[in-house]
């Protein structure tokens, strides 16, 4: 009776798609999803590139939390408002490095530092110092990270790695390392979705109804992971050689050209952007 | 040990790029090498590399502005030489910052010196010394990848007390992160070893044709190749 209790809520809640193993990696493949249908997606992939990367790059040799701040509010109005990616989505894939990245920062702020003590806490008769330089550390560490990480996910969320890839190549990067990418790419799906199924099947064999149970599914997932996705591979690849692969993967490249005040005008902002980190460089933060 | 990114001083994250980039130039060089004498060789240096993404994706917090978790390059490292190993873990690397905010652009330098460069480099060694000793296959392979995976937390832990020396000195502030980094990556280090072993022998079994082709197992385990296709 508990047991079949136990099997309706589990497959009631594989319906719903909630409580799969690695949710974090899971989420790689609703970016993927979201990579092909935001409202960006029709955009020339080489602007969203250079969009990225000086943002990123600003954001990261500021030295003071003004810019990064900016970066951060526009980037993440870009991937709500012009992408239009659901905000849930978007905070479900920022809580978590945000929040272990406040938690390191609130260490080094207290931890950190030897210039100009701010205060003193009387820790039952163990002096506590806590000093300027380390707050401000903390404080410019965890909007850099911030800045960083909201570009990252613009970048991410608007443009499909495929075409990310494809961009990279014509820059003339050797093709084994675009081509290894790409295998590497398609495998880490292959990988989860075997992993998927294997955990849908075991659960709805009561494979993790207790605590010794689900060790035992656990490692036989484990074992048997490696080997089916190596044969899952080995199918691509021969299925890819029966049609003629020749070290070349093939596809059609009609990207959107970028249009020239598009650059202009990043060029515009990342430099007013770099003014503004230049200008507000001595602005003391505590 | 993916350090995150933003987190390491721009001065850092361009010297640790320029000391990575000639050995990854040179894995390129060696993978367009392996891939053209065995290009049956691709799926699994694909699956590796996914392998890599996968085991490095389970993370624990640990140190400050890093994380504490399997890296999967040492198996890498003993099947296609430690080159090909540090190419992957870039492509990897780039993934993780991309798909799961793991890791950075701007830190890849740093992390692909100490997940692609020193703990395939240690692997390898290992390996090289193992055989030439004649320990037994498992053995070795154990040996390897729990040390190489050790090796990329030292040297993270060594750029941590560069960037940001939490405790004073250099020094000091090394030994502090290695402590701290010791008690989730020695126990997480062995288990890594084992699924390696595991995977190794799985390999030999199931790809013993082209492992002795490729030149990483030799004629001990020929016949475990023999068994599986008696002709």
């Amino acid at each position: 009776m508990r047991e079949e209790k136990y099997l309706l809520v589990k497959t009631k809640q594989l319906f719903r798609g909630r409580r799969r193993p690695l949710s974090h990696v899971n989420l790689s493949s609703e970016i993927d999803r979201y990579a092909y249908t935001n409202a960006l997606s029709k955009s020339s992939p080489a602007t969203k590139l250079f969009l990225a990367i000086s943002l990123l790059l600003i954001s990261v040799t500021s030295p003071t939390p003004v810019v990064p701040i900016i970066v951060f509010l526009t980037s993440s109005t870009l991937i709500l408002y012009s992408a239009k990616i659901p905000y849930r989505f978007y905070l479900k894939l920022l809580w978590y490095p945000i929040i272990i990245i406040a938690i390191t920062c609130v260490i080094i702020a207290l931890f950190f530092g030897y210039q100009e003590p701010l205060t003193e806490i009387n820790l039952l008769g163990l002096r506590w110092a806590v000093f300027k330089d380390g707050i401000t550390l903390g404080i410019n560490i965890f909007f850099r990270v911030a800045g960083g990480l909201s570009t990252q996910f613009f970048l991410v969320l608007t443009t499909p790695m495929t075409s990310i890839l494809l961009i990279i190549r014509k820059a003339r990067v050797p093709t084994v390392l675009i081509e290894t990418s790409l295998l590497v790419y398609r495998y880490i799906f292959v990988f989860i979705e075997v992993m998927e199924t294997m955990h849908t099947a075991q659960e709805l064999r009561l494979g993790y109804s207790g605590w010794l149970k689900k060790i035992r599914s656990t490692s036989l997932l484990l074992g048997n992971l490696f080997i089916r996705t190596l044969e899952q591979g080995e199918r691509t690849f021969t299925a890819m050689n029966a049609r003629g692969y020749d070290g070349n993967i093939r596809v059609l490249e009609d990207l959107p050209k970028p249009s020239k005040t598009a650059l202009a005008g990043i060029t515009l902002f990342a430099v007013t952007l770099a003014v503004t980190a230049y200008l507000t460089m001595n602005m003391g933060v505590v | 040990m993916h350090i995150m990114e933003g987190y390491l001083p721009i001065e850092w994250a361009i010297v640790w790029t320029i000391i990575a980039l000639p050995i990854v130039a040179y894995g390129v060089y060696r993978l367009s090498k392996i891939t053209k004498e065995h290009p049956e060789a691709k799926p699994l240096i694909a699956l590796m590399g996914a392998f890599i993404f996968i085991l490095s994706a389970l993370k624990l917090p640990s140190v400050t502005g890093s994380s504490s978790h399997p890296t999967g390059a040492g198996l890498a490292a003993v099947i296609f030489g430690p080159a090909v190993a540090s190419v992957l873990s870039v492509i990897v690397l780039v993934f993780q910052a991309l798909l799961l905010a793991h890791g950075g652009l701007t830190t890849l330098g740093a992390n692909t010196l100490s997940m692609g460069i020193v703990g395939p480099a240690i692997a390898f060694g290992v390996w090289v010394i193992g055989k030439k000793v004649r320990l037994s296959t498992s053995v070795v392979v154990f040996t390897a990848v729990a040390l190489s995976d050790l090796g990329t937390y030292v040297v993270t832990a060594a750029q941590l007390a560069l960037a940001q020396p939490i405790a004073g000195t250099f020094f000091e502030s090394f030994t502090y992160f290695g402590a701290i980094y010791a008690v989730t990556q020695i126990p997480l280090a062995i288990g890594e070893a084992i699924l390696a072993v595991l995977l190794f022998d799985f390999l030999v079994k199931y790809k013993g044709k082209l492992l002795s082709s490729m030149k990483v197992i030799k004629l001990p385990n020929l016949r475990t190749e023999k068994e599986v296709n008696p002709q």
